[in-house]
């Protein structure tokens, strides 16, 4: 389409459209894969996601950290429950007894009069459980060839539900014997057990000390030492500065082009306010006033901008340092400032699907404007330059033309049709 | 050896080993960081010490920059890099520029040049924040949330993520997702333990510069610039003449107006003109803020957790932020899509589209003159 002599604009060109082509491909590939990861939570999760090791030395070493997990059944929760509640009700009486001395009155049910005994030798028991606790936890690890999932039996949970322990025991042979089989019937889904989860203390413990260093590195604190600190490095520079055989003038590339990309978002907003103006009729002879005020303020703030783009011009034309051949990456400094400030996750608070989709939505369609956006810009910076040259016009400019409106105005999409009008006569 | 004529300054807190202390702490948060003994090779300009240099400085600056393109392998393909990059940041010392680009030499420079970049700005933590580990969710997955309420041990937030979820279905990635957890918190105490000492460091720096001998001021020949460099400036140049001639238009035609229709200046207009004086230039002002504060873009769009309400446990002092105002604020047609910044990405690009004919009069005076 373009003639032949533009192909040598095409390199950078063909460049930066296979960058936006591996940056959609690699985004797509994320969504796709949080979309996997995401459905297969909400599925029935499989025992044997990963490769079996070896029973007992993996899942024993990793004890503390996570510790093989077993597939309860709803049976195993509701008499897990049971206890727990019996247990909590004896461990009142306990108290009870050992404050008023008689209160042994309040045990509700059969099944409960076993641990009855239990009960009422509070000590005895209270010490017998926690070496079976402890001793629960290496049973499956032995007993479970793979490892499973963590839920209200296992050992963190143990640790809350300390008398759980054996009654759990006796009833865990008959969920292994069943889910060593490929179909587990009783497979975990996060749908229904989803809040029995809990996450393993040593990952509890890493993930709060590492907000809580977050937290301390992004804390600004000032004191002498900081302040010694500061000066310093600013002695420093300076000194670099000096000893530097460069005069030390003049601004970087990478500034001057944070500059010019400041006063191209400066042209957007001062064009965007000037149409607002332009657009709304007043109603009273002060909102015309006001109007006339701020387009002469508007008037202004270009003059000042203008000025500030022939500064940056005299710098590119003239550079007192050498220039940095090349493409310069995309990113840089932020305009107005270098000091990011270091963003820790804002909690972002939703309240109904329909938020979460319009965010999902939004946030892709910005993400292509934005590549759009910067697609255009490339493409007029290598294209425009081509048209604006005085040659003399003649079918293959006129094709030129067509090619480059096509591309730069409708985005590829249309094409105009050149009609030669011959006058009547 | 390259010790200077001048006698150096006794550093007591070398002799102390604090700036070893500060070293390691910087280089174990640095990615690649190398050991001590090779900055002190540097301040000798010892050429074993080079390429470890190169190398850091490769890595932390195509970090920095998030520069895909940058991964070449070759170490001179590197090393030409890190000199362009550094150059077109503004280092301001020639003998980067005349530094070989084998890799083989210059380690007193490139350690000048590190240590540049660690005095410009938070670069450490611009590192760190930039492989931060993301534990909470920034995709909309309500069922999950849903079905884990009230799991969380942290009781200010209520409920668990998706990779928190994933780490309990997979013990083999939770163990991966731990130790990347370790070893980022690591770093974090490398970096607290980095701004207890570091000013022994930036001493020590002092006395580097104190060992270069000095730059000559001859002239080197100035490579050409680009001519795609100004492509930008002068696109922005056209556009912002071209709103001022339309601004200059739409002025004269309302002064014009205005002058005509208030014939005599009654005393309680003049208070009003000075009001309205006022809340101009206030506005006026806000709107250079706008684009001189720049980044504006990058605030909505930070790193956030998503949550669901109603499920928290506690409520946190600072408060989270509320979703609804902010997807109003978007609104729900992308058209208006607003960011703190006041500017249209919708619009923006129909208006990006109609720019070049408003940059090439002579486009439009060609169509014109039709065939000749």
């Amino acid at each position: 389409m373009l003639p032949a002599h533009c192909s040598r604009r095409c390199g950078p060109l063909m460049a930066e459209l296979r960058d936006a082509l591996d940056t959609c491909a690699e985004r797509q590939r994320q969504l796709e894969r949080s979309l996997r990861v995401s459905r297969r939570l909400l599925r029935a999760w499989e025992p044997a996601e990963t490769p079996a090791p070896e029973p007992t030395p993996g899942p024993k070493t990793n004890e503390e950290v996570l510790p093989p997990a077993c597939t309860p059944c709803p049976q195993d929760l509701k008499e897990l429950e049971l206890l727990t509640q019996a247990l909590e009700k004896a461990v009142q009486v306990r108290r009870g007894i050992s404050k008023t001395g008689d209160k042994a009155s309040s045990l509700k049910s059969g099944s409960i009069a076993t641990h009855a005994t239990t009960a009422s030798a509070p000590p005895r028991a209270s010490e017998r459980k926690p070496p079976r606790g402890i001793g629960q936890t290496t049973t499956p690890a032995s007993r479970l060839p793979k490892p499973r999932l963590l839920s209200a039996g296992d050992q963190t949970c143990i640790r809350r539900r300390p008398h759980t322990a054996k009654p759990g025991q006796s009833l865990r042979d008959q969920p292994v014997a069943p889910s060593a089989a490929p179909q587990a019937p009783e497979a975990f889904r996060l749908k229904e057990k989803g809040t029995l989860l809990q996450l393993p203390m040593a990952f509890r413990k890493a993930a709060s000390q590492n907000s809580r260093l977050w937290a301390q590195l992004s804390s600004t604190q000032t004191s002498d030492s900081v302040d010694a600190t500061v000066f310093s490095k600013t002695q420093f520079l300076q000194k670099m500065q000096m000893t530097s055989g460069w005069p030390s003038s003049g601004l970087s590339a990478a500034e001057v082009e944070a500059e010019v990309g400041c006063l191209q978002k400066a042209s957007s907003l001062l064009r965007l306010r000037m149409r607002e103006e332009l657009t709304t009729d007043p109603t009273d002879w002060m909102q015309e006033y006001r109007c006339l005020l701020t387009l002469e303020g508007l008037q202004a703030m270009v003059g000042q901008c203008l000025h500030r783009l022939q500064e940056l011009q005299a710098v590119v034309e003239q550079p007192l340092k050498p220039w940095p051949e090349g493409r310069l990456p995309r990113a840089s400094l932020p305009c107005g400032g270098r000091a990011d400030p270091i963003w820790g996750p804002q909690l972002l608070l939703y309240s109904s699907t329909e938020e979460l989709q319009t965010l999902a939505a939004l946030r892709l369609r910005v993400g292509m404007l934005d590549q759009q956006i910067h697609l255009e810009k490339v493409l007029m910076a290598e294209l425009l330059p081509l048209v604006s040259t005085r040659e003399p016009l003649g079918p293959p400019r006129l094709a030129l033309f067509r090619a480059v409106h096509s591309l730069l105005c409708e985005g590829g999409h249309h094409f105009l049709t050149i009609l030669r009008d011959e006058p009547d006569d | 050896m390259g010790r200077g004529r001048r006698r150096l300054r006794v550093d007591p807190a070398d002799a102390a080993g604090a700036l070893p202390e500060a070293i390691a702490a910087l280089s174990r948060t640095l990615p690649a960081g190398p050991s001590p003994e090779t900055f002190r090779r540097a301040k000798f300009d010892r050429p074993e010490a080079a390429s470890a240099l190169w190398q850091l400085l490769f890595r932390v600056l195509s970090q920095l920059l998030a520069d895909s393109a940058s991964a070449t392998p070759t170490p001179e393909a590197q090393a030409g890099w890190v000199k362009s990059v550094l150059l077109s940041q503004g280092y301001p010392r020639r003998g980067l520029a005349q530094l070989a680009e084998d890799g083989s030499q210059g380690s007193r420079e490139l350690l000048l040049a590190l240590a540049w970049l660690l005095a410009q700005e938070p670069l450490l933590e611009r590192l760190l924040a930039q492989t931060r580990i993301r534990l909470g969710d920034e995709m909309p997955v309500c069922e999950i949330h849903s079905y884990t309420r009230g799991c969380h041990s942290d009781r200010s937030l209520g409920h668990l993520s998706v990779a928190e979820t994933e780490l309990l279905r997979d013990p083999e990635g939770g163990r991966q997702l731990l130790r990347r957890l370790e070893s980022e918190n690591a770093r974090l105490e490398a970096a607290l333990a980095w701004r207890c000492r570091e000013l022994v460091f930036w001493q020590w720096m002092d006395t580097v510069l104190d060992v270069c001998p000095p730059e000559t001021s001859q002239p080197t020949a100035l490579p050409r610039r680009r001519k795609g460099r100004a492509g930008e400036l002068e696109l922005v140049a056209r556009e912002l003449q071209a709103l001022q001639e339309e601004l200059r238009a739409a002025v004269e035609a309302r002064r014009a107006a205005w002058e005509a229709r208030v014939g005599s200046r009654e005393p309680e207009w003049n208070a009003a003109q000075r009001a309205a004086q006022e809340a101009v230039g206030r506005e006026l002002a806000a709107l250079r803020q706008a684009w001189e504060r720049g980044g504006g873009r990058a605030q909505p769009h930070g790193p956030h957790r998503l949550m669901a309400p109603g499920f928290r446990l506690s409520a946190t002092p600072g408060g989270p932020a509320l979703m609804g105002p902010w997807v109003q604020d978007f609104g729900l047609s992308p058209q208006k899509q607003v960011d703190g910044t006041g500017q249209s990405a919708g619009s923006q690009l129909p208006r990006v589209q109609s720019r070049p004919w408003l940059c090439v009069p002579c486009l439009s005076q060609g169509w014109q003159e039709g065939w000749c």
